[in-house]
């Protein structure tokens, strides 16, 4: 009963929290950016929370979304909401992909080859200057605000495009979880060996879960293109401001449950804003000191996170 | 004759990237931990490099030994008192710690020594050799030599040295090498200490043909990994194997592809190197 409470006084606030905020303000854009990255973060966390495979090239997927549907809409006039089931599909492709050759790596080979497929989709956005635009990147076309282009003057909507965002990713982490293949991930993440020798299919377990993530996080590009407006390879594909922020998110609330990306996008995302609005005026490069030492001292103290360390305290 | 001037230059650089990257093989095989912020380290020594060059004249070739003592006291720092306490923590505690360390020394040079780039004037930075036809550039090949001087020191230090066979008994196995009384967080320290020296050393070694910035360690992330995977985490004979083939790779590459697709040339045997022999090229496993 306080539990149906509780999630119906969440929900009334979060319906009207965008119309306490100004709708054009500062704060409001916050709320949008902790929402979107707390849905990449549990994007991540389907592949790498359930099955222990550590990914550092998500930004490949992401990148990839946002390009497809930006360079979609600029040449073919197509809606993003179209662009966005294009993204996931390619999204999708990729992620099945690139696990063909990185399926059989574990721990510190399976983050470094990761890492390489984020950092060699950078270089090709980068360099097929003929379809990407290159290094100065690409703008979404400005149009009269519509919903069917997903483009609005006011942030409110994205609030709600961006909070469905979450619910959506949230759901799948959670179906998957609590699925049987959920358990079979969980089988072989504890032991490989163990979970194969038992009849546990652990390449199709990790080629699904990953390519459910790639996809969802490459639709989660077309967001952020929608929300941004603007984007170049070195941001769209960013290795410390895509991959491994997604990836600190989780580890901060906690690698593979529902709560953990949450947990950390509040947290990290308006730490980071606050430094940035603050220090960056005296140094650029603060603001990403602070963001590194805080994952340092995170792993130092509690590797499962704060929300291990909360639950530890109460015990 | 394009392609052996290609081959040539590659072996020149390959040698330079070979000293780089024993630091990271040399960390994995001591302590199995894969130091993603190694290549910081380059970036470190290429300012130790750069402004013991601008305050004393030095030049950088001997500045490198000043960025060799730097980065080995940054190194047993950081083993004493960050990556000690993850060495028995899982895998990912190991990776996001080292990424971490990434992050902040990028921007904690971007804070102290600002985004522009510099670089250092020498005698002989523009000046080449020439053989029938074949160019080979004077800092190319200084590079190269104080690169084949260390390679050689560190081998000496490994086989005849006591740290140095404590190191080797470490990385084969600790617990025996424990409890037959080396006191293996030292080794560690060094080991850690001497790694990361080395990288630095490299990136003084190269100034005067690459320019420093905070982010030229990045830039070398992905390709010194490649080089220790080609020759097999682990093994420092086969970083010198590595380094050399990447070189080639890399020099070749561009004989037949736009420059900008160099890295992705290296990415692409990086990925296929990982898929197909993660233990190694050399390895007889």
């Amino acid at each position: 009963m306080i539990r149906i409470l509780l999630i119906a006084v969440l929900a009334l606030g979060l319906a009207v929290l965008p119309w306490l905020l100004p709708a054009q303000g500062y704060a409001l854009r916050v709320v949008c950016l902790v929402l979107l990255f707390a849905a990449m973060s549990q994007a991540w966390n389907i592949a790498a929370g359930l099955s222990g495979q550590i990914s550092l090239g998500h930004a490949g997927f992401f990148g990839a979304g946002a390009y497809t549907s930006t360079l979609l809409l600029i040449h073919f006039n197509l809606s993003p909401w179209l662009g966005l089931i294009v993204a996931g599909l390619v999204g999708a492709a990729l992620a099945a992909l690139i696990s063909l050759p990185t399926m059989k790596l574990k721990g510190h080979y399976f983050a470094l080859a990761t890492l390489a497929f984020g950092e060699a989709m950078r270089v090709i956005a980068n360099s097929w200057t003929s379809v990407t635009g290159g290094p100065v990147g690409v703008s979404v076309p400005f149009a009269e605000p519509s919903l069917a282009l997903m483009q609005f003057q006011s942030l409110r909507p994205y609030f709600y495009i961006m909070l469905a965002a979450l619910i959506v990713t949230c759901i799948a982490f959670q179906r998957i979880r609590t699925s049987a293949l959920g358990l079979r991930l969980r089988a072989l993440k504890n032991h490989a060996d163990a979970a194969s020798s038992l009849g546990v299919d652990t390449a199709a377990a990790k080629l699904f879960a990953s390519t459910v993530s790639g996809a969802l996080i490459a639709m989660l590009g077309v967001l952020y293109a929608q929300f941004q407006f603007f984007f170049d390879p070195d941001t769209a594909f960013s290795l410390a401001g895509i991959s491994i922020r997604i990836a600190l998110i989780a580890i901060i609330g906690g690698v593979g449950t529902v709560s953990g990306p949450l947990l950390g996008a509040l947290l990290i995302l308006p730490i980071e804003e606050a430094t940035n609005a603050y220090l960056s005026s005296h140094a650029a490069g603060l603001s990403q000191i602070v963001f590194g030492a805080i994952l340092i001292a995170v792993v130092i103290l509690q590797p499962r996170g704060l929300l291990h360390l909360w639950k530890s305290r109460r015990r | 004759m394009e392609l052996l001037q290609a081959i040539i230059n590659g072996l020149l650089i390959g040698g330079v990237y070979a000293v780089i990257s024993i630091g990271l093989t040399l960390v994995f095989g001591v302590m199995s931990i894969v130091n993603f912020a190694q290549a910081e380290f380059l970036m470190i020594g290429m300012y130790v490099g750069y402004y013991c060059w601008r305050a004393f004249g030095l030049d950088p070739i001997l500045g490198s030994l000043i960025a060799f003592g730097v980065a080995f006291l940054i190194g047993v720092l950081i083993q004493r008192f960050l990556i000690e306490r993850v060495i028995d923590a899982p895998e990912v505690a190991q990776i996001f710690l080292t990424v971490g360390l990434l992050i902040v020394l990028e921007n904690l040079a971007l804070v102290l020594f600002g985004s522009d780039f510099k670089s250092v004037r020498t005698g002989y930075q523009t000046s080449a050799l020439a053989f029938s036809g074949l160019i080979i550039g004077v800092p190319y090949l200084f590079a190269f030599a104080v690169s084949g001087v260390v390679g050689i020191l560190l081998w000496a230090f490994l086989r005849f040295t006591w740290m140095g066979q404590a190191m080797r008994a470490t990385a084969q196995n600790g617990v025996a090498a424990l409890s037959l009384g080396i006191n293996i967080r030292r080794v560690r320290q060094v080991a850690f200490g001497l790694g990361v020296g080395l990288t630095a050393l490299g990136g003084s070694v190269i100034l005067p043909y690459y320019t420093a910035s905070p982010t030229a360690g990045a830039q070398f992330v992905v390709l010194m990994f490649t080089v220790v995977v080609l020759g097999g985490l682990g093994s420092v004979l086969g970083a010198v194997f590595g380094g050399l083939v990447v070189g080639v790779i890399q020099s070749v590459s561009t004989l037949v592809m736009p420059i900008q697709l160099q890295n992705l040339a290296l990415f692409v045997v990086f990925i296929a190197m990982l898929a197909v022999r993660p233990q190694g090229l050399l390895s007889t496993r």
